[in-house]
């Protein structure tokens, strides 16, 4: 049998070409894409594999639980902090501690900077040369370049000149014939359609941006220290304020507020002359090419966050909304709750591990795991040597499959966007609304991978003016004389109750990120994480339901299955996050793997 | 200037530096760099010349939080390393080729420039059941690893997992995650711990090395002495509040805002060599002890089996929460103390009842002896 | 009377022709070894309080960085208290080649020998109650030399290495106590490790003192010989003159 109608309203056939894209460069950690593609070069099957694994939840095991925001944090150091932010919210949950007012601000522009930075690297140096030949831009005319840059922006980066540089050192640079990361891509792939001024542009940005993401990240740095990694406190933050006092020049001060507004500054004018004009401009030469909707249309997770009032985790206090997407409806807005054991539960039939019984689900406070590496009779090649193809009637990938009341579904920036749009939130609704009206398209157009990097774009800028008003709260809390960055009552073990147990939740730039912990006598006892990644790249459930990766794949014609530009195209839409989404733990310290090859 | 790759000379010409300004900017290099004088012209001349050098950079179990500290070198910038002083040929996080596109720059770069590439490792190879905890193009990651590292002209291991480990080998290590110079034997490996390391340090280890073609002087664990030489703690602007007695006692207290040292905070600059208090981070802006954090000691070996990071004393497991150094000497010693006193109160007891035995013996002794005497007498 | 050692002297050397004499004494701590030992003992003390500071300091300083050096202080106690320590030893080592037979008895455990082990037992079962009397030894008895030897001497070299070398951190990789004492990172590459034990061993010297003290006020009293006055005139004095 090779065609199947999966539970969540997809066809697949795995008969047809099995193309194999592994690994997918230009993400975080290692993944794997198997696709079918037909006699017209269409995708009818796509598997998605996560090949990592690295057991931090059981690394957590019997650990202090204020410690556990640094090891969570090396989940990731791309998306850095946003695990860290979780895992304090999970331990101040558990154990009923409330953070002072400027902790919560701070928690906040932390976040909103990761959202700047993360976004802007994301699509100018993980996802634009899935859009961008790098290589036509050496045929562009700099003067039209120019005359392009300044047609859609008032960035001053954009003479003649600028760009005939720019062009001369990408020119000397492909001479030299050694071409770096720009090596072996697919350049004059048929599926490029820029013309070679907006390549040009498109690489000069490039440059700028890489340049412009690390200024971003000082924020970082003023409030935690260092950038990746920055530091994190359960109770509140570590930065104390000293606005005047003796010793301030050791402390957050006017000085280090002046760099913050600086940069924030920066960041919006970065974002409004040369983000979102890029994208919009590359996004008005796609706009026919509507593939990778997937499950966008159907069912979206968001959990919401940066709560505007400290300590007040409602879905009315949170800027980013909350709620739950389920079969297109977008008339009604799911509630969602991290700790009712109905709504989130993760699976492992076609996940590397094992439960006492594979077709039931195990919500993270009840969560087993024992990795159990198996292959399917199916399976070509031989992990030792070289996999081939998978067989993903069997277990397939080390990512667990999570699911919201059964269901598989979507997280990430567009999923936020329309859960704000479906809730008529006017700052999701209305830059949606005018950016559809600038490209001409209809709603519809939304589900579809440009969708979801158009989405991307518009929550960067939203991101970046939120950025500047959660300044402005900060300094005006300041004013007002509340200096307090750290709740210390309960910072001593001793007056923890001898077991406690919470859960945290952010929004990570790639989407709804949940932290479960079980404190015992001081020390952490179970610790659960459900990433971003576990939900859109997760494998089949035991029902057969695909995940939001393999939906996103179907039905896409592949110009050349040779050069698979396409399903990069898609995937990178996601923003994938590998080292985030493999799972571990055992709870009762059944760690052990077991190799089976059958 | 000339057709062929752009040089780093060419580079600072290009954003308007002058060649006065250049050779300034080489005598500070090697100033900073711990160099004699003498070599600045030697550093002038390589900056202006030298050929791009291939680096391979692969990624075993890790978060990319090096790759991400990389991108954030500010002098150089990272664009001109990656445009201008190196070829990085391979690095899956930032590579546009992808697929088997991507696997075969390996093998070109292996066939082609064998014994002169840098191999960076970012991550390290898990090796329990044979490797299977990380697949990176279908295959075990380790035997890519070795594969690599063997026509590679030297290795450098980046971070705190290529060096040493880090959070996947944290205890109880459950993939088996290897440091590279526990694979790789046979080729000198350079360890740039950190988590991540900065990036100036990073940017200055490679540029180093492709300026003056040669490793710098490592310390006995392989990292370059030029940063990696002192302990954050030596060179810590709040070093004048731990001489003196001065410590944050709680978050937010008065000692936090006026900067106190971060000793009882469970600092853990003392022990860890980095150059975090003298470069600094994202361009000096800032450090974690500067921003009010204790150091967690990133850089270090099993830094993260040495917490917890919010206690001076290291926990010692099995004990409990509170099981540190202090805990278990005093109650050991209290257990002595405890046993003496209870051994001496047994000795007093006994020697006063053996001296009562002595002296009812003696007495029943004299008494016997009357007795006798008494008998002979009748 | 006093016998002169430069030969073994044994509780049976002492023949009948000293009963006579109501109380033996032998020399048996030289100077050089007396003088170490107090030495030491206030080099422990001072290590061990300033020890404890550096791991746990004391309540914050208020007012200027400038006008305080608590925490200087005690390190530079600590330190000195250590090089203190270090001669001494340095010098206690060299004294045991040229001092007498029992300078030498702190460095020698004989792990071969059965009739040692026998000593040992029957020392356990002397502070286990299980004698009425103890019997007579001029240096060390077995059990005693057993703890010198397993905590006291290899403690101090331990001690002293982990020392040295958490004090070249200070240094620098350059210093001479880096030069002889950095292989211990070979071992701990991580040097709050090295703290780590430095600490326990600290506690393992705070322990063995007062085990040390202990025995010595008790077998000064209860056994057959002197014992804290012979650490200060080095003579062991024999409270009776029967053998064994």
């Amino acid at each position: 049998m090779t065609t199947m109608q999966t539970p969540n309203g997809f066809s697949l056939d795995s008969g047809g070409r099995r193309v194999v894209v592994d690994p997918v460069t230009r993400i975080e950690g290692h993944l794997r894409l198997e696709v079918n593609v037909d006699d017209d070069n269409v995708i009818r099957n796509a598997v998605s594999t996560g090949t990592m694994w690295r057991g931090l939840e059981l690394i957590l095991k019997g650990r202090d639980p204020r410690d556990a925001w640094a090891f969570t944090q090396r989940i990731c150091g791309v998306c850095t902090g946003t695990h860290a932010l979780t895992s304090v919210r999970a331990v101040e949950d558990a154990l009923g501690i409330a953070i002072p007012r400027n902790a919560n601000i701070i928690r906040n522009i932390m976040q909103l900077t990761l959202y700047v930075q993360d976004h802007l690297v994301h699509f100018y140096h993980l996802h634009a040369l899935d859009w961008v030949d790098v290589v036509s831009a050496l045929k562009a005319d700099p003067k039209a370049t120019s005359a392009l840059a300044q047609s859609i922006s008032p960035w001053p980066l954009s003479s003649p000149g600028y760009f005939r540089d720019i062009q001369g050192r990408l020119a000397r640079f492909v001479e030299s014939g050694q071409l770096g990361p720009f090596r072996n891509a697919y350049w004059g792939h048929a599926a490029y359609r820029l013309p070679p001024e907006a390549n040009l542009m498109a690489v000069a940005h490039y440059l700028e941006a890489l340049d412009f993401q690390k200024e971003i990240v000082k924020i970082h740095t003023v409030f935690g220290g260092k950038n990746p990694h920055p530091n994190w406190l359960v109770g509140g933050v570590p930065c104390a304020v000293n606005l005047e006092g003796v010793g301030a020049v050791g402390a957050v001060n006017m000085e280090r507020l002046n760099l913050v507004a600086s940069i924030i500054d920066q960041s919006v004018a970065f974002i409004d002359q040369v983000y979102i004009p890029d994208l919009l401009a590359i996004a008005g030469f796609y706009k026919d090419w509507l593939h990778g909707g997937g499950l966008s249309s159907k069912s979206l997770l968001s959990y919401g966050d940066m709560p505007a009032r400290a300590n007040d985790h409602s879905a009315d206090s949170l800027m980013l909304p909350r709620g739950a997407i389920i079969d297109g409806d977008l008339s009604t807005v799911h509630e969602v709750d991290l700790k009712d054991p109905e709504q989130i539960q993760e699976f492992v039939a076609h996940s590397w591990y094992a439960y006492d019984d594979d077709a039931q689900g195990l919500h993270p406070f009840d969560g087993v795991t024992e990795p159990h590496f198996a292959l399917g009779p199916n399976t070509r090649g031989d992990p030792g040597t070289r996999i081939d193809a998978l067989d993903e009637s069997a277990k397939y990938s080390w990512l667990k499959a999570p699911r919201w009341r059964g269901h598989a579904m979507e997280v990430g920036p567009l999923a936020r966007f329309v859960i704000g749009y479906a809730q008529g939130k006017p700052e999701f609704k209305e830059p949606v609304e005018a950016a559809l009206r600038h490209l001409d398209v209809p709603v519809a157009a939304l589900f579809s991978s440009l969708g979801r990097t158009a989405a991307r774009g518009l929550e960067c800028q939203w991101a970046a003016y939120r950025l500047r008003e959660s300044f402005d709260d900060l300094v005006a809390n300041l004013k007002a004389g509340d200096l307090s960055t750290a709740n210390t009552d309960l910072w001593e073990p001793t007056t923890w109750p001898k077991t406690a147990r919470g859960a945290g939740f952010s929004e990570a730039p790639r989407g709804a990120l949940g932290h479960w912990v079980e404190i015992e006598r001081g020390r952490i006892r179970n610790y659960q994480c459900v990433v971003p990644t576990t939900w859109n790249g997760s494998p089949r459930d035991p029902a057969g339901a695909i995940g939001a990766f393999e939906a996103a794949l179907l039905d896409t014609p592949l110009a050349d299955p040779e050069k698979p530009l396409e399903v990069l195209r898609t995937i990178h839409s996601f923003d994938p996050c590998l080292a985030c989404s493999t799972h571990v733990m055992s709870v009762d310290g059944q760690e052990k793997a077991r190799v089976v090859v059958r | 200037m000339s057709s062929g790759p752009e040089t780093f000379y060419e580079v600072m010409r290009r954003q308007g530096i002058s060649r006065r300004s250049f050779l300034k900017f080489c005598s500070l290099t090697t100033a900073s760099l711990g160099l004699a004088p003498t070599l600045m012209p030697q550093l002038a001349h390589a900056l202006e010349t030298k050929p791009r050098i291939p680096v391979v950079w692969l990624h075993g179990l890790e978060c990319t939080c090096c790759t991400e500290s990389f991108i954030r070198s500010a002098h150089p910038l990272v664009k001109d390393v990656i445009l201008s002083m190196i070829s990085l040929d391979y690095d899956d996080t930032i590579m546009a080729a992808a697929g088997h596109q991507a696997e075969e720059i390996l093998d070109e770069v292996r066939a082609t420039h064998k014994g002169a590439y840098i191999l960076a490792v970012e991550g390290n190879p898990p090796l329990k059941d044979g490797g299977i905890h990380c697949l990176p193009g279908g295959r075990p990651f380790v035997d890519k690893l070795k594969e690599m590292a063997s026509d590679a002209r030297a290795v450098i291991a980046w971070g705190s997992c290529a060096s040493w480990g880090c959070v996947q080998a944290a205890k109880p290590n459950p993939t088996q995650a290897t440091p590279v110079h526990k694979v790789v034997t046979d080729k000198p490996v350079i360890k740039v711990p950190g988590c991540p390391p900065i990036a100036e340090v990073m940017t200055g280890v490679l540029t180093y090395m492709l300026t003056f073609e040669r490793i710098p002087d490592l310390d006995r664990h392989g990292r370059p002495a030029m940063f990696y030489g002192q302990r954050i703690h030596d060179k810590c602007y709040r070093r004048p509040h731990f001489d003196a007695g001065q410590y944050v006692e709680a978050w937010d207290d008065e000692g936090a805002r006026k900067g106190y040292c971060l000793y009882k905070m469970g600092c853990k600059g003392p022990s860890t060599y980095n150059a975090c208090s003298t470069v600094g981070w994202n361009e000096g802006v800032s450090f974690p002890i500067q921003s009010g954090h204790g150091c967690i000691g990133c850089s270090e070996d099993a830094f993260w089996d040495k917490g917890p990071f919010y206690e001076r004393l290291t926990s010692i497991e099995p004990f409990a929460a509170e099981g540190n150094a202090d805990a278990v000497g005093a109650t050991v010693a209290a257990l002595a103390g405890g046993a003496v006193a209870a051994h001496a109160a047994v000795s007093i007891v006994k020697t006063a009842a053996d001296k009562r035995d002595a002296r009812n013996a003696r007495a029943a002794a004299r008494a016997a002896q009357e007795a006798g005497s008494n008998r002979s007498d009748a | 009377m006093s016998i002169q050692t430069g030969r073994d002297v044994h509780a049976a050397d002492i023949t009948d022709d000293d009963a006579s004499v109501q109380r033996t004494t032998i020399y048996v701590y030289e100077a050089p070894v007396r003088a170490w030992h107090w030495i030491t003992a206030l080099a422990i003390t001072v290590l061990i309080v300033t020890g404890y500071f550096i791991g746990s300091p004391p309540l914050s300083v208020p007012g200027e960085a400038s006008d305080s050096n608590l925490m200087g202080v005690i390190r530079f106690l600590h330190f000195s208290a250590g090089y203190v320590l270090a001669i001494g030893w340095l010098a206690r080592i060299y004294w045991a080649f040229v001092g007498n037979h029992h300078s030498r008895q702190l460095f020698m455990l004989p792990f071969w020998r059965r009739d040692y082990w026998g000593g040992v037992l029957w020392e356990a079962t002397w502070y286990a109650f299980l004698r009425t009397e103890p019997k007579k030894y001029v240096g060390h008895n077995p059990l005693a030399q057993f703890v010198m030897f397993t905590v006291f001497t290899l403690g101090m070299f331990f001690m002293i290495a982990t020392g040295f070398a958490l004090y070249a951190e200070g240094t620098g990789l350059d210093s001479w106590q880096y030069a002889l004492f950095g292989w211990v990172f070979d071992i701990f590459p991580n040097s709050q490790s090295v703290r780590t034990w430095h600490h326990l061993g600290m506690w393992a010297f705070v322990t063995y003192t007062i085990l040390h003290i202990y025995a010595a006020v008790r077998e000064d009293i209860m056994s057959r010989q002197s014992m804290i006055s012979t650490m200060i005139s080095g003579e062991r004095m024999f409270k009776d003159n029967r053998d064994d």
